[in-house]
């Protein structure tokens, strides 16, 4: 009789603690950092979600150190923090804002942590492909996870396998079903082809020619040296076509605007590129001006300064968005896979 | 040397790599460091590291995160290389410096304060609040708890700051328990009820959500949260494969043990006393200057092996509503006189408040700070020497050179282990009284002789203490010497 009075004020302390305890876990929201590498885009991911971007202040010291401010609480919220890799000068940059906001929000107690990164910084550089090389890739992985990120939203990884460098769940996005919704609205598809203008793409291209019904070709491309591109060889009909080359990033654009000559020389009617990460760093704006490709169009994953006409943008926000706000509750990301939302 | 060892240097300081090499009578092994077109660092390692001891000299400077990221590409293409020790040198280590606390309308860094009274005033609530859950009594009434268990329910019971639970327990203790098992699990109860504290932990906190609603009014939020990016560093390192890292005069000592690696931090201290002693004229006549009061122990030590006088410059900020007439403040510097009254000289020390270097600073947003500095220690016609670990922006270092001249000193030295001089610092430097400004070169120091001039410029040499502490790494001999007498 004792030791029930005595287990009976236990639960009751228990049943005042979960009250108190679930009251708490509502209270918990999603907090929208923005790093310095691309606001337009947090902007635009903020405006979809209906939430304010959190007062953060990203500077840098005049001796060039990063310092991060936390303007608001953040203490037991879901933290998600938006920062693309992009930048000649600042790639570097944008990448140490980024460990040490993830750093910040992880000694201000958040419950959660993710990463948003839609271009993952030294992607490319995700194989030791000759002796000693680096495998920057893998080191940018445990970076994030050292400095405390639970959880990353990427799109269109150079190569999936980098999913496999993490120990914390990777979403890897696709910017494919927003082209998707493009190409049906601007292009002919009728009388189209969809080119992988290396073997390594080829899987991909393949699968979305089967999604959309079309035909497929491939251009193999014998490379020396990185960002150069020496001989090209296409496998596929492609007379008479409107050619849509597909690729995840234009970076040099030298193998774009050689594959799209390739491709006319065979007696191509069009070639249309479609590209997730438009980087175009080096010479991609002389060349892209010059070159004969009807359009080139790209995602705003990162930033794009080009203002040419050939170059159009579509905007992906609302798919990573969603993929915020499916994370958030627990739902399922997968259906952005074959989906874009609505615009 | 044996062949065993091998040294890269990044592109930050490569002359600096250069001198440590030939220190040690080997060749730097080739790496090619450049970038690729989307901005990405890029490295290739072209001599073979397989169970080598591998160096990697990169100093913390230029452009901070591109050096920085190259230091930990670098260490991570060796670590994955085969290497069988990576250790990177970092003669100014970046990020050391941790960026000033914002201070609020009081004066006092609130960062830590709020945290402060979160973590007290849950305690203190705690007390309250467990103290219903003194059915503990009751129960032991009922229960009848016995002597050699309350033992073991007090033990718990202390880490609560509370005494009335504890002496309920001992009141009630005269009585017989059944079962020492029962016990533990009331207490469990009583650590367990801290949960239901945090709403009352939150309810009590009103000093933090005054300050947050002060700051919200404000526009700022509660911004004064500035991210502390040493452990951070540290962690980053270590991740990409560091297994030792040697450095020079950390700006904080504490930094080492943000690493699980070891950390061995040289000294410069050998080297500027070699310096002030050759190359300053009538050094003995000299004062030993430090520009803040968080320098003082490094001039003091200076000093002392010198056998000089120490002056030191203190430098508040303190807000303009705060109570108080000027002699407020002094009276707040007086524990600070007494720190020159321990050094060996019997000149009593004159605390003089120069009125003039008082300046409403622009960098409050929210209030305006006034910035006081006053000099404890006399320097009338005498050689002042400034030290200083490092001289970033040059602010403090110039502003404590017009104070020194104003109060009287013939010439002003400065002597810092790392020159950094970002933004235009050199400008400052330049149309200061500064007479002659002596860095290491732990980072280049071209541009400064550039801007200054061969004769105001002295650059200390470590590349020797570098080698030889890398030698000694090697060959797992103590390093320890280096720290006292330096090279």
């Amino acid at each position: 009789m004792p030791e029930n009075l005595g287990l009976t004020k236990v639960t009751k302390q228990t049943e005042l603690m979960s009250g108190k305890d679930s009251s708490e876990m509502t209270s918990n929201s999603i907090k929208l950092l923005a790093g310095n590498s691309h606001p337009e885009l947090a902007e635009l991911i903020s405006k979809r979600l209906g939430i304010p971007l959190c007062k953060v202040g990203v500077y840098q010291y005049s001796n060039k150190e990063t310092s991060v401010t936390i303007g608001e609480s953040i203490r037991d919220e879901d933290v998600y923090i938006i920062q693309t890799g992009i930048g000649q000068e600042e790639i570097n940059d944008f990448l140490m804002e980024l460990l040490i906001l993830i750093h910040a929000c992880k000694t201000a107690s958040a419950r959660r942590i993710t990463a948003v990164i839609p271009n993952f910084p030294y992607a490319r550089q995700d194989r030791k492909d000759k002796s000693r090389a680096p495998i920057t890739a893998k080191l940018v992985a445990n970076l994030l996870e050292t400095a405390g990120c639970d959880n990353v939203i990427t799109m269109d990884l150079h190569a999936s396998q980098i999913q496999g460098f993490f120990h914390i769940p990777v979403d890897n996005l696709y910017a494919e079903p927003s082209f998707l919704n493009y190409m049906k609205l601007k292009v002919d598809l009728d009388n189209a082809i969809l080119v992988s203008p290396d073997a390594g793409g080829a899987k991909r291209v393949a699968s979305l020619a089967d999604k959309m019904d079309l035909n497929f070709a491939l251009i193999h491309k014998e490379r020396q040296k990185a960002n150069e591109v020496s001989r090209m060889v296409l496998v596929g009909d492609v007379t008479g076509k409107t050619c849509l080359l597909i690729d995840d990033m234009a970076d040099t654009c030298g193998t774009l605007v050689k594959a799209c000559d390739t491709l006319l020389e065979h007696g191509a009617k069009e070639v249309l590129a479609i590209v997730t990460h438009g980087i175009f760093s080096g010479d991609a704006r002389e060349k892209l001006s010059n070159s004969r490709l009807t359009k080139i169009v790209c995602s705003n994953t990162v930033p794009v300064e080009l203002d040419l006409p050939v170059v159009d943008q579509v905007d992906i926000s609302p798919t990573l968005a969603e993929a915020i706000r499916r994370l958030h509750n627990g739902e399922s990301v997968s259906y952005l896979f074959n989906y874009a939302p609505p615009v | 040397m044996s062949n065993n060892i091998v040294i890269f240097g990044g592109d930050s300081h490569p002359e600096l790599v250069a001198k440590i090499c030939e220190n040690l009578d080997i060749k730097p092994s080739q790496v090619e460091l450049g970038k690729f077109s989307n901005g990405e660092t890029s490295i290739s390692v072209r001599s073979s590291v397989r169970e080598k001891d591998v160096y990697v000299i990169q100093s913390g400077c230029g452009h901070v995160n591109d050096t920085f990221m190259q230091l930990m590409i670098l260490i991570s293409a060796c670590k994955s290389a085969s290497a069988s020790r990576v250790t990177a040198v970092l003669p100014y280590f970046c990020y050391s410096r941790q960026p000033d606390i914002p201070y609020t309308a009081k004066g006092a860094p609130l960062v830590s304060k709020p945290r402060g009274s979160n973590t007290s005033t849950p305690v203190n609530n705690k007390s309250a609040s467990t103290v219903p859950i003194s059915n503990l009594p009751n129960s032991n009434q009922i229960n009848n708890v016995g002597l050699q268990s309350t033992n073991t329910v007090k033990r718990p019971g202390e880490d609560f700051p509370f005494k009335s639970l504890d002496s309920a327990i001992r009141s009630t203790i005269h009585m017989e328990s059944p079962t020492p098992v029962r016990e533990p699990k009331l207490v469990k109860t009583g650590s367990m009820s801290r949960i239901p504290m945090i709403p009352g932990g939150k309810v009590s906190t009103k000093v933090n959500n005054d300050a947050e609603e002060l700051f919200n009014a404000q526009n700022s939020g509660y911004k004064l949260w500035v991210v502390q990016a040493g452990t951070l560093i540290a962690n980053l390192l270590t991740t990409a494969g560091a297994d030792h890292v040697i450095t020079m005069d950390l700006h904080d000592r504490q930094f080492c043990g943000f690493f699980d690696i070891p950390v061995d931090n040289l000294y410069c201290k050998p080297m500027s006393q070699n310096y002030i002693q050759h190359y300053i004229p009538d050094y003995g006549d000299a004062v030993i200057v430090s520009p803040d009061a968080g320098g003082a122990k490094r001039a003091t030590a200076i000093a002392d092996s010198l056998e000089l006088s120490v002056a030191i410059i203190h430098k508040e900020r303190r807000s303009q509503l705060l109570k108080g007439p000027p002699d407020a403040t002094l009276t707040s510097g007086v524990p600070l006189s007494s720190k020159p009254l321990i050094s060996h000289h019997n000149n009593q020390p004159v605390i003089k408040r120069s009125n003039s270097n008082s300046s409403i600073s622009s960098t409050g947003s929210n209030s305006k700070f006034i910035q006081t500095t006053m000099l404890v220690g006399d320097v009338r016609n005498k050689v002042c020497i400034l030290i200083d670990d490092l001289i970033d922006t040059s602010y403090t270092i110039t502003r404590a050179a017009q104070l020194l001249k104003d109060q009287g000193a013939t010439k002003v030295y400065a002597l810092a282990t790392h020159g950094v001089f970002s933004g235009d610092a050199l400008d400052r430097i330049k149309l200061s009284p500064i007479d002659k400004i002596i860095v290491s070169n732990t980072i280049p120091q071209d541009r400064t002789i550039k801007k200054l001039g061969k004769s105001r410029v002295g650059i200390i040499d470590v590349s020797l203490v570098f080698a030889e502490a890398i030698r000694r790494i090697h060959n797992g001999e103590s390093i320890s010497m280096l720290f006292e007498y330096g090279f």
